[in-house]
Protein backbone atom coordinates (compact mmCIF):
# COMPACT_ATOMS: atom_id res chain seq x y z
CA UNK A 1 0.00 0.00 0.00
CA UNK A 2 2.95 2.18 -0.29
CA UNK A 3 1.64 3.61 -3.63
CA UNK A 4 -1.08 5.16 -2.20
CA UNK A 5 -0.31 8.21 -0.73
CA UNK A 6 1.81 9.00 -4.79
CA UNK A 7 -1.31 7.50 -6.27
CA UNK A 8 -3.64 10.31 -3.77
CA UNK A 9 -1.06 13.03 -4.22
CA UNK A 10 -1.75 12.37 -7.89
CA UNK A 11 -5.68 12.71 -7.63
CA UNK A 12 -5.12 15.81 -5.10
CA UNK A 13 -3.06 17.31 -8.04
CA UNK A 14 -6.35 16.30 -11.13
CA UNK A 15 -8.80 17.81 -8.94
CA UNK A 16 -7.03 20.95 -7.72
CA UNK A 17 -6.42 21.39 -11.90
CA UNK A 18 -9.61 20.84 -12.86
CA UNK A 19 -11.46 24.13 -14.13
CA UNK A 20 -15.05 23.19 -13.47
CA UNK A 21 -14.23 22.07 -9.61
CA UNK A 22 -13.12 25.68 -9.12
CA UNK A 23 -15.91 26.50 -10.65
CA UNK A 24 -18.27 24.74 -9.26
CA UNK A 25 -16.73 25.93 -5.80
CA UNK A 26 -16.56 29.06 -6.01
CA UNK A 27 -20.44 29.08 -6.84
CA UNK A 28 -21.09 27.03 -3.66
CA UNK A 29 -19.25 29.42 -1.57
CA UNK A 30 -20.48 32.29 -3.40
CA UNK A 31 -23.76 30.89 -3.02
CA UNK A 32 -23.85 30.20 0.96
CA UNK A 33 -22.51 33.73 0.98
CA UNK A 34 -25.19 35.50 -0.45
CA UNK A 35 -28.43 33.23 1.67
CA UNK A 36 -26.65 33.82 4.75
CA UNK A 37 -25.94 37.36 4.23
CA UNK A 38 -29.48 38.09 3.23
CA UNK A 39 -30.68 36.45 5.97
CA UNK A 40 -28.76 38.09 8.23
CA UNK A 41 -30.98 41.04 9.38
CA UNK A 42 -34.01 38.76 9.93
CA UNK A 43 -31.52 36.69 11.90
CA UNK A 44 -30.45 39.96 13.65
CA UNK A 45 -33.57 41.59 14.53
CA UNK A 46 -35.13 38.71 16.20
CA UNK A 47 -32.53 38.14 18.14
CA UNK A 48 -32.23 41.81 19.33
CA UNK A 49 -35.81 41.08 20.37
CA UNK A 50 -35.02 37.88 22.61
CA UNK A 51 -37.10 38.42 26.10
CA UNK A 52 -36.40 37.01 29.50
CA UNK A 53 -38.15 34.26 28.74
CA UNK A 54 -35.28 33.14 26.28
CA UNK A 55 -37.95 32.79 23.48
CA UNK A 56 -37.09 34.06 19.70
CA UNK A 57 -39.20 34.62 16.95
CA UNK A 58 -37.73 34.57 13.47
CA UNK A 59 -40.91 33.79 11.70
CA UNK A 60 -44.33 35.90 12.90
CA UNK A 61 -46.05 33.54 15.44
CA UNK A 62 -43.54 30.93 15.98
CA UNK A 63 -42.02 31.34 18.99
CA UNK A 64 -39.63 28.92 19.88
CA UNK A 65 -35.90 28.36 22.68
CA UNK A 66 -33.58 31.10 20.91
CA UNK A 67 -30.50 28.82 21.60
CA UNK A 68 -32.10 25.73 19.83
CA UNK A 69 -33.43 27.67 17.00
CA UNK A 70 -30.05 29.65 15.99
CA UNK A 71 -28.14 26.10 16.35
CA UNK A 72 -30.76 24.64 14.22
CA UNK A 73 -30.42 28.25 11.81
CA UNK A 74 -26.36 27.37 12.12
CA UNK A 75 -26.78 23.60 10.79
CA UNK A 76 -29.61 24.38 8.74
CA UNK A 77 -27.93 26.76 6.71
CA UNK A 78 -24.51 24.51 5.90
CA UNK A 79 -27.54 21.62 5.60
CA UNK A 80 -28.50 23.28 2.29
CA UNK A 81 -25.31 23.69 1.04
CA UNK A 82 -24.44 19.86 1.50
CA UNK A 83 -26.88 19.51 -2.13
CA UNK A 84 -24.08 20.92 -4.20
CA UNK A 85 -20.90 19.38 -2.85
CA UNK A 86 -22.21 16.08 -4.06
CA UNK A 87 -22.53 17.33 -7.24
CA UNK A 88 -19.03 17.91 -6.59
CA UNK A 89 -17.80 14.59 -6.03
CA UNK A 90 -19.94 13.66 -9.10
CA UNK A 91 -17.33 16.39 -11.27
CA UNK A 92 -14.64 15.23 -9.33
CA UNK A 93 -15.28 11.55 -10.55
CA UNK A 94 -16.99 12.16 -13.64
CA UNK A 95 -13.58 13.47 -15.04
CA UNK A 96 -12.43 10.16 -15.76
CA UNK A 97 -15.09 9.24 -18.54
CA UNK A 98 -14.19 12.41 -20.57
CA UNK A 99 -11.85 11.70 -22.98
CA UNK A 100 -11.60 8.52 -21.80
CA UNK A 101 -8.90 9.75 -19.28
CA UNK A 102 -9.74 6.01 -17.31
CA UNK A 103 -7.50 4.36 -19.44
CA UNK A 104 -4.38 6.88 -18.73
CA UNK A 105 -5.51 6.44 -15.10
CA UNK A 106 -5.18 2.90 -14.75
CA UNK A 107 -1.95 2.83 -16.57
CA UNK A 108 -0.64 4.76 -13.69
CA UNK A 109 -2.20 3.03 -11.12
CA UNK A 110 -3.16 0.01 -12.82
CA UNK A 111 -3.79 -1.93 -8.79
CA UNK A 112 -7.36 -1.18 -8.85
CA UNK A 113 -7.77 -1.47 -4.89
CA UNK A 114 -5.00 1.44 -4.67
CA UNK A 115 -6.24 3.66 -6.69
CA UNK A 116 -10.05 3.17 -5.81
CA UNK A 117 -8.44 4.04 -1.73
CA UNK A 118 -6.15 6.74 -3.33
CA UNK A 119 -9.93 8.04 -5.25
CA UNK A 120 -11.36 7.90 -1.80
CA UNK A 121 -8.70 10.19 0.02
CA UNK A 122 -8.44 12.81 -2.41
CA UNK A 123 -12.51 13.23 -2.90
CA UNK A 124 -12.58 12.93 1.23
CA UNK A 125 -9.76 15.59 1.39
CA UNK A 126 -11.24 18.23 -1.23
CA UNK A 127 -15.23 17.69 0.06
CA UNK A 128 -13.96 18.13 3.67
CA UNK A 129 -12.22 21.33 2.96
CA UNK A 130 -15.12 22.82 1.00
CA UNK A 131 -17.37 21.66 3.84
CA UNK A 132 -14.85 23.56 6.58
CA UNK A 133 -14.88 26.37 4.64
CA UNK A 134 -19.05 26.02 4.54
CA UNK A 135 -19.38 25.34 8.38
CA UNK A 136 -17.06 28.60 8.74
CA UNK A 137 -19.19 31.07 6.36
CA UNK A 138 -21.99 29.40 8.39
CA UNK A 139 -20.26 29.97 12.19
CA UNK A 140 -19.54 33.35 11.07
CA UNK A 141 -22.95 34.35 9.81
CA UNK A 142 -24.61 33.02 13.13
CA UNK A 143 -21.76 34.72 15.46
CA UNK A 144 -22.44 38.09 13.90
CA UNK A 145 -26.01 37.52 14.27
CA UNK A 146 -26.01 36.17 18.15
CA UNK A 147 -22.87 37.95 19.35
CA UNK A 148 -24.90 40.90 21.46
CA UNK A 149 -27.07 38.07 22.96
CA UNK A 150 -24.68 34.75 23.46
CA UNK A 151 -20.92 35.47 21.53
CA UNK A 152 -20.21 31.87 23.18
CA UNK A 153 -23.09 29.57 21.27
CA UNK A 154 -20.45 28.82 18.09
CA UNK A 155 -18.12 27.34 19.74
CA UNK A 156 -20.51 26.04 22.37
CA UNK A 157 -20.39 21.74 22.53
CA UNK A 158 -23.96 21.66 21.03
CA UNK A 159 -22.29 24.05 18.18
CA UNK A 160 -19.27 21.87 17.59
CA UNK A 161 -21.01 19.02 17.56
CA UNK A 162 -23.51 20.05 14.74
CA UNK A 163 -20.43 21.39 12.69
CA UNK A 164 -18.64 17.68 12.96
CA UNK A 165 -22.00 16.37 12.41
CA UNK A 166 -22.21 18.42 9.18
CA UNK A 167 -19.00 17.58 8.13
CA UNK A 168 -19.40 13.51 8.67
CA UNK A 169 -22.83 14.15 6.65
CA UNK A 170 -21.37 15.92 3.59
CA UNK A 171 -18.31 13.72 3.47
CA UNK A 172 -20.49 10.29 3.10
CA UNK A 173 -22.82 11.68 0.89
CA UNK A 174 -20.15 13.01 -1.50
CA UNK A 175 -18.63 9.53 -1.11
CA UNK A 176 -21.62 8.33 -2.40
CA UNK A 177 -22.27 10.33 -5.22
CA UNK A 178 -18.85 9.84 -6.19
CA UNK A 179 -19.33 6.15 -5.95
CA UNK A 180 -22.56 6.28 -8.08
CA UNK A 181 -20.47 8.13 -11.27
CA UNK A 182 -17.65 5.36 -10.74
CA UNK A 183 -20.10 2.55 -11.20
CA UNK A 184 -22.21 3.76 -13.79
CA UNK A 185 -19.10 5.99 -15.66
CA UNK A 186 -20.98 9.11 -16.28
CA UNK A 187 -21.01 12.44 -15.06
CA UNK A 188 -24.59 13.68 -16.45
CA UNK A 189 -26.36 10.06 -14.91
CA UNK A 190 -24.04 11.05 -11.50
CA UNK A 191 -25.63 14.28 -11.33
CA UNK A 192 -29.17 13.05 -11.98
CA UNK A 193 -28.83 9.96 -9.41
CA UNK A 194 -27.78 12.68 -6.93
CA UNK A 195 -30.24 15.10 -7.69
CA UNK A 196 -32.87 12.49 -7.22
CA UNK A 197 -31.70 11.56 -4.31
CA UNK A 198 -31.84 14.46 -3.14
CA UNK A 199 -35.64 15.42 -4.38
CA UNK A 200 -36.85 12.52 -2.68
CA UNK A 201 -35.92 13.83 0.49
CA UNK A 202 -37.26 17.43 -0.67
CA UNK A 203 -40.42 16.82 -1.67
CA UNK A 204 -41.32 15.04 1.79
CA UNK A 205 -43.11 12.62 -0.49
CA UNK A 206 -41.91 9.80 2.03
CA UNK A 207 -41.35 11.60 4.72
CA UNK A 208 -45.45 11.91 4.80
CA UNK A 209 -46.10 8.24 3.70
CA UNK A 210 -43.58 6.29 4.68
CA UNK A 211 -40.93 7.47 7.06
CA UNK A 212 -39.14 4.39 7.87
CA UNK A 213 -38.15 4.37 4.35
CA UNK A 214 -37.59 7.59 4.05
CA UNK A 215 -34.90 7.14 6.75
CA UNK A 216 -33.52 5.30 4.68
CA UNK A 217 -31.87 7.71 2.51
CA UNK A 218 -28.96 9.64 2.23
CA UNK A 219 -30.12 13.20 2.26
CA UNK A 220 -32.83 12.56 5.30
CA UNK A 221 -30.55 11.03 6.88
CA UNK A 222 -28.44 13.97 6.93
CA UNK A 223 -31.48 15.77 7.85
CA UNK A 224 -32.06 13.96 10.82
CA UNK A 225 -28.58 14.32 11.64
CA UNK A 226 -28.41 18.04 11.77
CA UNK A 227 -31.82 19.07 12.90
CA UNK A 228 -33.22 19.80 16.02
CA UNK A 229 -36.81 17.25 16.05
CA UNK A 230 -38.30 19.61 18.54
CA UNK A 231 -38.04 22.30 15.37
CA UNK A 232 -38.57 19.80 12.34
CA UNK A 233 -40.32 16.70 11.53
CA UNK A 234 -37.70 13.94 10.95
CA UNK A 235 -37.82 10.24 10.28
CA UNK A 236 -35.26 9.49 12.83
CA UNK A 237 -32.76 9.89 15.46
CA UNK A 238 -28.90 11.09 14.87
CA UNK A 239 -27.52 7.70 15.12
CA UNK A 240 -29.72 5.71 12.96
CA UNK A 241 -29.28 8.60 10.47
CA UNK A 242 -25.07 8.36 11.44
CA UNK A 243 -25.76 4.20 10.44
CA UNK A 244 -27.96 5.26 7.56
CA UNK A 245 -25.09 7.02 5.65
CA UNK A 246 -22.00 4.89 6.73
CA UNK A 247 -24.09 1.97 4.84
CA UNK A 248 -24.49 3.93 2.18
CA UNK A 249 -21.15 5.01 2.00
CA UNK A 250 -19.74 1.54 2.13
CA UNK A 251 -22.07 -0.12 -0.45
CA UNK A 252 -21.06 2.46 -2.64
CA UNK A 253 -17.15 2.25 -2.35
CA UNK A 254 -17.70 -1.59 -2.25
CA UNK A 255 -20.08 -1.48 -6.01
CA UNK A 256 -17.25 1.84 -7.55
CA UNK A 257 -14.57 -1.16 -6.49
CA UNK A 258 -16.10 -4.30 -8.16
CA UNK A 259 -16.95 -1.89 -11.33
CA UNK A 260 -13.07 -0.92 -11.42
CA UNK A 261 -11.95 -4.40 -10.82
CA UNK A 262 -14.67 -6.30 -13.18
CA UNK A 263 -15.14 -4.37 -16.05
CA UNK A 264 -12.66 -3.42 -18.65
CA UNK A 265 -11.92 0.69 -18.62
CA UNK A 266 -13.53 1.53 -21.74
CA UNK B 1 9.96 -8.71 -22.93
CA UNK B 2 6.87 -8.85 -23.82
CA UNK B 3 5.25 -12.18 -24.03
CA UNK B 4 1.82 -13.00 -25.34
CA UNK B 5 0.79 -16.60 -25.29
CA UNK B 6 -2.33 -17.89 -26.52
CA UNK B 7 -4.16 -14.73 -25.67
CA UNK B 8 -8.30 -14.96 -26.16
CA UNK B 9 -10.39 -12.46 -25.39
CA UNK B 10 -14.52 -12.04 -25.93
CA UNK B 11 -16.68 -9.62 -25.96
CA UNK B 12 -20.52 -11.36 -25.84
CA UNK B 13 -20.44 -13.62 -29.40
CA UNK B 14 -17.58 -11.52 -30.34
CA UNK B 15 -13.79 -12.92 -30.35
CA UNK B 16 -11.47 -9.87 -30.35
CA UNK B 17 -8.26 -11.74 -29.87
CA UNK B 18 -8.28 -15.42 -30.47
CA UNK B 19 -5.48 -17.34 -29.16
CA UNK B 20 -2.47 -14.69 -29.71
CA UNK B 21 0.90 -15.33 -29.05
CA UNK B 22 4.17 -13.51 -29.91
CA UNK B 23 7.06 -12.18 -28.33
CA UNK B 24 8.60 -8.53 -28.59
CA UNK B 25 12.09 -8.25 -27.82
CA UNK B 26 14.64 -6.12 -25.96
CA UNK B 27 16.72 -4.00 -28.43
CA UNK B 28 14.36 -4.58 -30.71
CA UNK B 29 11.14 -2.70 -32.61
CA UNK B 30 8.49 -4.71 -32.67
CA UNK B 31 6.05 -3.40 -35.28
CA UNK B 32 2.13 -5.03 -34.66
CA UNK B 33 0.05 -4.45 -37.89
CA UNK B 34 -3.57 -4.96 -38.67
CA UNK B 35 -6.63 -3.56 -40.64
CA UNK B 36 -8.31 -1.35 -38.22
CA UNK B 37 -10.90 -3.54 -35.95
CA UNK B 38 -8.03 -6.77 -36.72
CA UNK B 39 -7.64 -6.62 -32.20
CA UNK B 40 -4.45 -4.25 -32.31
CA UNK B 41 -5.71 -2.61 -29.49
CA UNK B 42 -7.43 -4.73 -27.79
CA UNK B 43 -4.32 -6.85 -27.65
CA UNK B 44 -2.45 -3.90 -26.16
CA UNK B 45 -5.31 -3.08 -23.96
CA UNK B 46 -5.11 -6.49 -22.44
CA UNK B 47 -1.16 -5.80 -21.98
CA UNK B 48 -1.41 -2.76 -20.42
CA UNK B 49 -4.05 -3.95 -17.69
CA UNK B 50 -7.25 -2.32 -18.98
CA UNK B 51 -9.11 -5.21 -20.37
CA UNK B 52 -9.73 -8.63 -18.88
CA UNK B 53 -8.19 -11.45 -21.06
CA UNK B 54 -10.88 -14.28 -21.53
CA UNK B 55 -8.26 -16.37 -21.59
CA UNK B 56 -3.85 -17.29 -21.73
CA UNK B 57 -1.50 -14.23 -20.85
CA UNK B 58 0.33 -11.65 -21.61
CA UNK B 59 3.82 -10.44 -19.48
CA UNK B 60 6.03 -7.48 -19.54
CA UNK B 61 9.26 -8.35 -17.79
CA UNK B 62 7.50 -12.18 -16.97
CA UNK B 63 5.22 -10.13 -14.31
CA UNK B 64 1.02 -8.96 -15.89
CA UNK B 65 1.05 -4.77 -15.66
CA UNK B 66 -1.32 -4.94 -12.93
CA UNK B 67 0.85 -6.11 -10.99
CA UNK B 68 3.78 -3.44 -11.47
CA UNK B 69 4.28 -1.05 -8.55
CA UNK B 70 5.67 1.68 -10.23
CA UNK B 71 4.32 0.64 -13.60
CA UNK B 72 5.21 3.93 -15.56
CA UNK B 73 8.84 3.19 -14.64
CA UNK B 74 8.89 0.14 -15.96
CA UNK B 75 6.57 0.57 -19.46
CA UNK B 76 5.47 3.65 -21.17
CA UNK B 77 2.25 3.22 -23.24
CA UNK B 78 0.94 5.16 -26.07
CA UNK B 79 -2.88 4.37 -25.93
CA UNK B 80 -5.38 5.40 -28.97
CA UNK B 81 -8.72 6.64 -27.96
CA UNK B 82 -7.91 7.91 -24.31
CA UNK B 83 -6.34 10.99 -23.71
CA UNK B 84 -6.05 14.19 -21.20
CA UNK B 85 -9.40 15.85 -20.03
CA UNK B 86 -9.40 19.13 -22.20
CA UNK B 87 -9.46 21.79 -19.92
CA UNK B 88 -6.56 20.74 -18.22
CA UNK B 89 -3.14 22.30 -19.04
CA UNK B 90 -0.25 19.75 -20.74
CA UNK B 91 2.04 20.32 -17.43
CA UNK B 92 -0.51 19.73 -15.48
CA UNK B 93 -1.44 16.56 -17.36
CA UNK B 94 2.23 15.59 -16.98
CA UNK B 95 2.50 16.36 -13.23
CA UNK B 96 -0.54 14.40 -12.41
CA UNK B 97 1.01 10.75 -13.78
CA UNK B 98 4.40 11.69 -12.57
CA UNK B 99 3.10 12.39 -9.06
CA UNK B 100 1.45 8.96 -9.20
CA UNK B 101 4.60 6.68 -9.92
CA UNK B 102 6.63 9.34 -7.99
CA UNK B 103 8.68 10.91 -10.82
CA UNK B 104 9.83 14.33 -9.83
CA UNK B 105 8.68 17.52 -11.60
CA UNK B 106 12.06 17.95 -13.57
CA UNK B 107 11.42 15.16 -15.28
CA UNK B 108 7.78 15.93 -16.36
CA UNK B 109 9.60 19.63 -17.70
CA UNK B 110 12.20 17.11 -19.30
CA UNK B 111 10.27 15.07 -21.87
CA UNK B 112 8.17 18.39 -22.32
CA UNK B 113 11.46 19.60 -23.76
CA UNK B 114 11.87 16.52 -25.85
CA UNK B 115 8.97 16.28 -27.47
CA UNK B 116 9.08 19.98 -28.20
CA UNK B 117 6.14 21.38 -26.38
CA UNK B 118 8.05 23.10 -23.94
CA UNK B 119 6.65 26.76 -25.42
CA UNK B 120 3.05 25.07 -25.42
CA UNK B 121 3.24 23.43 -21.89
CA UNK B 122 0.82 26.12 -20.02
CA UNK B 123 -1.72 25.97 -22.61
CA UNK B 124 -4.69 23.84 -22.15
CA UNK B 125 -5.08 20.38 -24.07
CA UNK B 126 -7.89 21.67 -25.65
CA UNK B 127 -5.86 23.95 -27.81
CA UNK B 128 -3.45 21.65 -28.52
CA UNK B 129 -3.71 20.16 -32.77
CA UNK B 130 -3.86 16.74 -33.31
CA UNK B 131 -0.35 16.33 -33.71
CA UNK B 132 0.50 18.45 -30.50
CA UNK B 133 -1.74 15.80 -28.41
CA UNK B 134 0.24 13.23 -29.98
CA UNK B 135 3.23 14.21 -28.82
CA UNK B 136 1.72 15.04 -25.40
CA UNK B 137 1.14 11.60 -25.07
CA UNK B 138 4.51 10.37 -25.83
CA UNK B 139 5.82 12.55 -23.38
CA UNK B 140 3.77 10.93 -20.93
CA UNK B 141 4.81 7.93 -22.18
CA UNK B 142 8.04 8.76 -21.49
CA UNK B 143 8.11 10.26 -18.06
CA UNK B 144 9.07 7.03 -15.99
CA UNK B 145 12.02 6.44 -18.56
CA UNK B 146 10.65 3.36 -18.78
CA UNK B 147 12.16 -0.22 -20.69
CA UNK B 148 9.52 -0.94 -22.69
CA UNK B 149 7.80 1.08 -25.01
CA UNK B 150 3.91 0.09 -25.91
CA UNK B 151 2.89 2.33 -28.69
CA UNK B 152 -0.48 2.60 -30.25
CA UNK B 153 -0.73 4.17 -33.55
CA UNK B 154 1.92 6.80 -32.36
CA UNK B 155 2.34 8.71 -35.48
CA UNK B 156 -1.32 9.84 -36.26
CA UNK B 157 -1.77 12.96 -36.91
CA UNK B 158 2.03 14.24 -36.89
CA UNK B 159 3.56 16.33 -39.60
CA UNK B 160 6.64 14.94 -41.44
CA UNK B 161 9.01 16.15 -38.50
CA UNK B 162 7.16 14.93 -35.90
CA UNK B 163 6.84 11.49 -37.73
CA UNK B 164 11.05 11.44 -38.70
CA UNK B 165 11.63 12.69 -34.61
CA UNK B 166 9.30 9.26 -33.23
CA UNK B 167 11.61 7.13 -35.98
CA UNK B 168 14.27 8.29 -34.75
CA UNK B 169 13.57 7.88 -30.94
CA UNK B 170 12.33 4.54 -31.35
CA UNK B 171 15.44 3.41 -32.87
CA UNK B 172 17.66 4.87 -30.41
CA UNK B 173 15.25 3.37 -27.67
CA UNK B 174 15.29 -0.24 -29.54
CA UNK B 175 19.64 0.69 -29.92
CA UNK B 176 19.73 1.24 -26.04
CA UNK B 177 18.39 -2.23 -25.35
CA UNK B 178 14.82 -1.33 -24.73
CA UNK B 179 12.16 -3.21 -26.25
CA UNK B 180 9.07 -1.09 -28.43
CA UNK B 181 6.30 -2.54 -29.71
CA UNK B 182 4.38 -0.54 -32.38
CA UNK B 183 0.78 -1.05 -33.43
CA UNK B 184 0.07 1.02 -36.72
CA UNK B 185 -1.89 0.59 -39.75
CA UNK B 186 0.85 2.42 -41.58
CA UNK B 187 2.90 -0.02 -43.91
CA UNK B 188 5.53 2.31 -44.97
CA UNK B 189 6.34 3.62 -41.50
CA UNK B 190 6.20 0.37 -40.40
CA UNK B 191 9.09 -1.14 -43.05
CA UNK B 192 10.99 2.09 -41.86
CA UNK B 193 11.08 1.26 -38.50
CA UNK B 194 10.19 -2.23 -37.01
CA UNK B 195 12.91 -4.89 -37.10
CA UNK B 196 10.21 -7.51 -36.48
CA UNK B 197 6.47 -7.53 -37.36
CA UNK B 198 3.40 -9.04 -35.90
CA UNK B 199 0.62 -9.05 -38.77
CA UNK B 200 -3.27 -9.93 -36.94
CA UNK B 201 -6.25 -10.27 -38.95
CA UNK B 202 -9.75 -11.27 -37.65
CA UNK B 203 -8.06 -11.31 -34.32
CA UNK B 204 -5.98 -13.93 -35.35
CA UNK B 205 -1.84 -13.89 -36.27
CA UNK B 206 -1.30 -14.42 -39.77
CA UNK B 207 2.61 -13.91 -39.93
CA UNK B 208 5.04 -12.91 -37.83
CA UNK B 209 8.72 -12.80 -37.82
CA UNK B 210 11.80 -10.30 -38.86
CA UNK B 211 10.52 -7.44 -41.31
CA UNK B 212 12.89 -9.72 -44.06
CA UNK B 213 11.16 -13.29 -43.18
CA UNK B 214 7.59 -11.41 -43.67
CA UNK B 215 8.57 -9.44 -46.32
CA UNK B 216 10.45 -12.68 -48.17
CA UNK B 217 9.27 -13.49 -51.61
CA UNK B 218 7.14 -9.81 -51.61
CA UNK B 219 7.71 -6.84 -53.23
CA UNK B 220 6.60 -4.69 -50.27
CA UNK B 221 5.26 -5.18 -46.56
CA UNK B 222 2.35 -3.49 -48.16
CA UNK B 223 2.20 -6.68 -50.90
CA UNK B 224 3.37 -8.92 -48.18
CA UNK B 225 0.28 -7.68 -45.77
CA UNK B 226 -2.52 -8.23 -48.27
CA UNK B 227 -1.29 -11.47 -49.26
CA UNK B 228 -1.31 -12.58 -45.86
CA UNK B 229 -4.73 -10.89 -44.92
CA UNK B 230 -6.30 -11.81 -47.61
CA UNK B 231 -7.01 -7.91 -49.14
CA UNK B 232 -6.91 -6.24 -51.84
CA UNK B 233 -4.10 -4.08 -53.15
CA UNK B 234 -6.64 -1.05 -53.79
CA UNK B 235 -7.76 -1.77 -50.39
CA UNK B 236 -4.23 -1.68 -49.14
CA UNK B 237 -3.34 1.54 -50.70
CA UNK B 238 -6.56 3.37 -49.16
CA UNK B 239 -5.33 2.04 -45.99
CA UNK B 240 -1.75 2.80 -46.27
CA UNK B 241 -2.53 6.38 -47.25
CA UNK B 242 -4.58 7.11 -44.09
Amino acid sequence: MRTVPAAARAELTKIFTLRSVWLITALVLGLHVLVNWSAMSLYRDAVDKIGPDGLIEIFTGERNPATVEMLDSLSGGSLQMTMFLPVLAVVISGQEYRSRQLGLTLLAVPQRGRLLAAKVLATTGYTLLVAVMIAAISTVFTYAEVKNWNAGLVTSPAAVRLDLAFLAYALLFSLVSMSATMVVRSTLIGVMITIALVAVTMTQILAMTAPAVDALLPMSAGRNLLLDPTLSTLSSGPRQAMLVLIAWAIVGITAAGVTLSRRDAR
Amino acid sequence: MIEISDLTKRYASTTAVDHVTFTARPGRITGFLGPNGAGKSTTLRVLLGLDVATSGSALIGGRRYRDLRLPLRTVGALLDGAGPVPDRRAIDHLTWIAQSNRIGPARVREVLDLVGLAGAARQRVRKYSLGMGRRLGIAAALLGDPEVLVLDEPVNGLDPDGIRWVRRFLREQAAAGRTVLLSSHLMTEMSETADDVVIIDHGRIVGHGTLQDVTGGHASLEEAFFSLTGGSTQRGSTQAGR
